[in-house]
């Protein structure tokens, strides 16, 4: 089981602080008692885009606390188990963490692309989507395009990462022709790993032939 | 046609060439998206200053100053923002699907910061793990705010 930190990576850090902070001009011995670990507020937000509050789980070596309400919160503190839970206001949420929530990232775009039937031409639905795709990266003040090749089970593993790679090339092809800039993107390939509809080895299923384009 | 499959298939072979010097070069965990005010890059022994689109790596401790915050995109989708006078390391960072290598750790070491879980937490959440000082977070999504207390 993994344990807190706090402990000599956390002295180093201690002391590298106050030697930057440099102020009181007082010496400070390597063997300066170590600071217990310092208490952390945790709280479980909803989904800043959907609204849907997760899980989180939160240990220590003395325990651990599951949190799923929306706001639920908690206080890890050295030398006891984390929590109790409870919830935080709306308000206290701004206040702790108003600045850091400000500065989150525009969430990430997603499209998914499929082929016609034994063809590198996008189906007419996903023809449809190139122009909202360039509008997307264009939102952006530091895109990037991530093109991602997908397969299904049938076959070898090791050759369905090179065909998903065949997949996301055909595509970079078509958006780079469409105008976007071949500098933002980045072409790659899960092959069977990561389907989108949940298959046994060896099974031939047209939604997990296909190409996600990520914008963000 | 033929000519386009003809050349993404030279494409494909030039990119499956490339793959073992590439693997060699540090892949980016993710990118800086957001800043305002000072916020700082600490890699080894060097302290940047950070601006959007820069590229940050596994071990980097992103850090900002009284009137800073700094926001990052991860190659998984994962989002990390930071307040003012905080300082959180990627202490550990693989997302390799295909190749089957997952994990992230991230250490929260000062301040406040937020974290949105990415395609990571879906494909193994328990390679997850996000580090106060006092206690471990484990994730199944989505978001988790974290002030260290000092």
């Amino acid at each position: 089981m993994a344990r807190a930190w706090g402990g000599s990576r956390g002295l180093q850090l201690g002391l590298i602080a106050l030697l930057l902070a440099g102020c009181g001009g007082k010496h400070v011995s390597p063997a300066t008692p170590v600071a217990p670990p310092a208490p952390a507020v945790i709280v479980l937000l909803p989904d800043p885009e959907t609204q849907v509050t997760g899980r989180i789980v939160v240990h220590n070596e003395f325990g651990s606390i599951d949190v799923s309400s929306a706001r639920g919160s908690l206080r890890t503190t050295p030398g006891t188990a984390p929590g109790p839970v409870t919830t935080m206001s709306a308000e206290d949420v701004t206040r702790l963490f108003g600045e850091a929530l400000a500065a989150l990232p525009p969430a990430p775009r997603h499209f998914t692309l499929q082929f016609k039937f034994e063809s590198d031409a996008l189906t007419d639905e996903s023809a449809a989507l190139v122009p909202t795709i360039l509008d997307a990266v264009k939102a952006l003040s530091v895109p990037e395009v991530v093109i991602i090749g997908h397969t299904d089970t049938m076959g070898e593993a090791k050759s369905n990462l090179a065909l998903g790679l065949r997949r996301a090339n055909a595509v970079r092809s078509i958006l780079v022709q469409a105008g976007l800039p071949p500098a933002t993107v980045d072409v790659t390939s899960h092959g069977e790993a990561d389907l989108l509809v949940k298959t046994r080895d060896n099974t031939p299923e047209p939604r997990n032939r296909r190409v996600e384009i990520t914008v963000r | 046609m033929s000519g386009l499959l003809r050349t993404v298939g030279a494409l494909a072979i030039v990119v499956g060439m490339a793959a073992p010097a590439a693997a060699q070069q540090p892949v980016p965990a993710g990118h800086v998206k957001t800043v305002t005010g000072a916020a700082y890059v600490v890699r080894g022994q060097s302290t940047t200053a950070v601006k959007p689109g820069d590229a940050i790596f596994a071990s980097d401790t992103l850090r900002t100053a009284g009137d800073g915050a700094v926001g990052i995109t991860m190659r998984d989708d994962t989002r990390l923002s930071l307040g003012p006078n905080s300082e959180v390391r990627v202490d550990r960072y693989v997302y390799a699907p295909g190749e089957g290598g997952l994990g992230m750790v991230l250490k929260f070491m000062r301040g406040v910061a937020v974290y949105v879980s990415g395609r990571m937490a879906k494909l193994a959440p328990d390679s997850i793990r996000l580090e106060a000082p006092s206690g471990i977070v484990g994730v199944r999504g989505t978001t988790v705010a974290i002030k260290v207390e000092s």
